[in-house]
């Protein structure tokens, strides 16, 4: 079935309005199919979240049956001075970072789009960072390039630079290597700019182009009103990924958050108060307070949508 | 038409992303049971067990340690089992950074290993949560043989619930073959104080143009309690931590002056290895002439660095004239109270602590044996650093005070406490005062919370 065929179905459902939901012999097949993942989603996610949903009001050290606390760990977060850190160095991370790599994104999407030979190869290069860049390996490789005797340090060498200054243990600049680790992993992003662009009709801008409309005017008139949906997924994708990130920071300060928490990333502080302190009950109320935040940013982000984002409908 | 399209997409790549997140949060806190224990034992759980049945066991046994620990514990666990053929014992090893997490895990999910490897820091916190087995009523087990200190920090309110292994102490481990290219040779190190010991450090840095450096810091919850004790004070007493914030402050003072006056690295270099293996270490690497460890640790880092090494005593400043210090259990064996086994479990800690076959496989590698009598039964296989740090041990008789307490329930994460804090301090975003109080509050109220 083709997109149109397919969007032709979604209207003439709508048009049909509301209707009563029937038990079809297609319906009870359907659930058959769908019984794997069903159950996948019941016992590993679900049940899970409930569990931890309960767990945020005890006192559970993994090792005992959880005490009922009530309210004890939600009061808890207030006073707490390195989750209020943990959160500083989150927002730095997803304020900057997430805006970083979607302007990088575009900009190569723009280039690719050109249509330039050997498209597919130099698309396949740059998605490829985002399939590794929160794998273990290239975590490590961070530490390598970003280290006191690093291949940045040489790199600035080269070009006159001469210094031993070690970017990942210096609590000024750690955080800043992660962020440019992020922002390196713009692939993802740029492969659904790079359809968006696709999708924007070549007629536009030959009508554009013969009532005179600069190369500047033709992206900020027709590309970019035309890009805001595109534009608007990725960035509650790439916030929703940002706030979740752990491998990153784990693996480049070794499970500190170091050096001196520079990199206490919310989900690093997480794993340390469940998993280091054996305060499971306390994480199980930091992990709700995450959903909520990402949940708030989310729904600001649709709030905020109808002001700067255009539907051509 | 395209954009309605568009506009599903994306409310749908919302949820889902909404969902991915919940499940990679859910999955930290779910503790979902440890797959990879295989303890299951094949013979029936309800059938009482005694150290003689000639029914077939499985036990397993949990270590942390590298690769030199795994190959030797796997042939002791080859010669227990010849040597009781009706008992399997099933390895499970990793090193110290996902330990504890997996121990914790398993251990909620109630597949915890029957024989633990277990440290002085995780020891009140698992006892004083049930989750470990009173070791005096397992009659395979003789604990008779052991120096009986070192016993008594197995103990936890009234039980035995975990025997010493072997016993280590703090020392400082220098690179002499580094010293000598420096042409630079050891003070008299059996009197030696903290300025002296530091002007020495600053005489290697300055020696070498800045290549090598003096030493790195000492920042570990044993250091800090050797510190706390030669000043009058100690860590922790009645159960609590009760060290005060100005004996934290001098000794995070300390790293303050030596990192600015260059005897050590710059907190900068510090951080960038901190956390390094023991053979990407600094003084392996041959930057660092001196450092602070665990006098068995010696052999290892000799091995590492490829170089004559020496180990001396740290420095006081009274001349060793209080008995500040004492024999560390390097490590213990716990056995969990879910074991279905206890006396085939009991059976196993007693081969490895007491058996001169275990002995002479195991050598030093876990630290000087707890009982005295296998130190001798292996004293002629000995290597040289070995035998320093046996003679090491028996040179501190003479400052030996009484056994301290065990770190208490709550208090586990006491070591990247202080990393944590001392880079605070070495950074200098914040002063040796500040940051000593901000640490003793966070360990108290982790105490208090276990409670």
């Amino acid at each position: 079935m083709s997109l149109m065929e397919l969007q032709a179905l979604a209207r003439d459902r709508k048009k049909a309005g509301p209707r009563a939901k029937e038990a079809t012999p297609d319906n009870k097949a359907a659930l058959v199919f769908l019984a794997p993942w069903l159950i996948g989603v019941a016992v590993l996610t679900v049940g899970p979240l409930a569990a931890s949903l309960v767990l945020a009001f005890t006192n559970y050290n993994l090792l005992q049956p959880p005490k009922f606390t009530g309210l004890a760990n939600f009061a808890r977060l207030l006073s707490d001075t390195r989750l209020h850190h943990s959160l500083e160095v989150t927002f730095t991370y997803v304020v900057i970072g997430v805006p970083s790599a979607l302007a990088v994104a575009l900009l190569l999407a723009l280039l690719l789009d050109k249509g330039m030979r050997g498209l597919a190869i130099y698309r396949s290069i740059f998605y490829l960072p985002s399939l590794l860049g929160s794998s273990v390996a290239i975590a490590v490789l961070w530490r390598l390039v970003f280290g006191g005797q690093g291949l940045f340090n040489s790199f600035l060498g080269l070009i006159g630079i001469d210094t031993q200054k070690s970017w990942i243990a210096n609590p000024s600049t750690a955080l800043g290597t992660i962020i440019l680790l992020h922002v390196w992993t713009f692939g993802s992003s740029m492969v659904i700019f790079l359809a968006g662009l696709r999708q924007i009709p070549r007629e536009f801008y030959e009508a554009a182009a013969t009532d005179g409309a600069t190369t500047w005017r033709q992206f900020r008139s027709i590309t970019l009103p035309l890009l805001t949906p595109i534009i608007f997924f990725n960035l509650v994708l790439g916030i929703i990924n940002a706030f979740s990130a752990f491998t990153q920071a784990f693996v480049v300060s070794n499970g500190t958050g170091g050096p001196s928490d520079s990199t206490l990333f919310y989900t690093l502080y997480l794993y340390q108060e469940g998993f280091g302190s054996y305060r499971m009950g306390y994480a199980s109320a930091l992990a709700w307070l995450l959903v909520v935040i990402i949940g708030a940013f989310t729904a600001i982000n649709f709030w905020a949508s109808r002001f700067w984002v255009h539907y051509e409908d | 038409m395209k954009s309605a399209l568009t506009r599903r997409w994306a409310a749908l790549g919302v949820a889902a992303g909404l969902a991915l997140s919940l499940a990679a949060c859910s999955s930290a806190d779910s503790g979902s049971t440890g797959s990879s224990s295989a303890a299951a034992a094949p013979s029936s759980a309800a059938a009482p067990v005694t150290s003689s049945a000639a029914e077939p066991v499985t036990i397993t046994l949990t270590w942390w340690g590298g690769d030199a620990r795994h190959e030797r514990t796997q042939q002791v666990i080859d010669a227990f089992e010849a040597k009781y053929p009706n008992i399997t014992v099933e390895p499970e090893y990793t090193d110290w950074n996902g330990y504890w997490d997996r121990l914790a895990t398993e251990t909620a999910g109630g597949n915890s290993p029957d024989v633990i490897q277990m440290d002085m820091m995780y020891l009140a916190s698992y006892a004083g949560r049930g989750a470990l087995y009173d070791l005096s009523s397992v009659s395979s087990l003789d604990l008779t043989t052991l120096d009986s200190t070192l016993l008594g920090m197995g103990t936890y309110d009234g039980g035995q619930y975990a025997i010493p292994m072997s016993a280590t102490s703090w020392a400082i481990l220098v690179n002499t073959d580094l010293l000598g290219q420096l042409g630079l040779s050891l003070p008299d190190t059996e009197t030696w104080t903290w300025d002296e010991f530091e002007d020495f450090a600053l005489s290697i840095t300055t020696a070498s143009g800045g290549t090598v450096h003096g030493t790195g810091p000492q920042i570990n919850a044993y250091s800090l309690d050797l510190w706390a004790r030669a000043h009058g004070d100690a860590t922790f007493s009645g159960g609590d931590i009760t060290i005060k914030p100005e004996t934290v402050a001098s000794y995070f003072q300390l790293a303050l002056d030596w990192s600015k006056s260059g005897a050590m690295p710059t907190a900068e270099q510090y951080a960038e290895t901190a956390t390094a293996a023991l053979d990407q270490s600094d003084f392996a690497l041959g930057k660092l002439a001196m450092i602070f460890t665990q006098s068995t640790q010696g052999a290892a880092y000799a091995q590492a660095a490829n170089a004559n090494v020496q180990l001396v005593k740290i420095p006081t400043d009274d001349a060793n004239s209080t008995k500040y210090a004492y024999l560390k259990p390097g490590m213990y064996w716990s056995i969990s109270s879910q074991t279905k086994h206890p006396e085939e479990a009991g059976l196993l800690i007693n081969f490895i602590e007491n058996d001169p076959a275990a002995a002479a496989i195991l050598g030093t590698e876990r630290g000087i044996p707890a009982n005295p009598a296998m130190v001798d039964a292996i004293q002629g296989s000995l290597t040289d650093a070995e035998k320093q740090a046996v003679a090491y041990a028996e040179s501190l008789a003479s400052v030996i005070g009484p056994a301290p307490e065990i770190t208490p329930n709550g208090a586990s994460a006491i070591d990247t406490a202080l990393t944590r804090y001392l880079q605070d301090v070495l950074f200098e975003t914040s002063t040796p005062l500040v940051a000593a109080q901000a640490f003793i509050d966070e360990i108290h109220q982790g105490i208090e919370a276990a409670q």
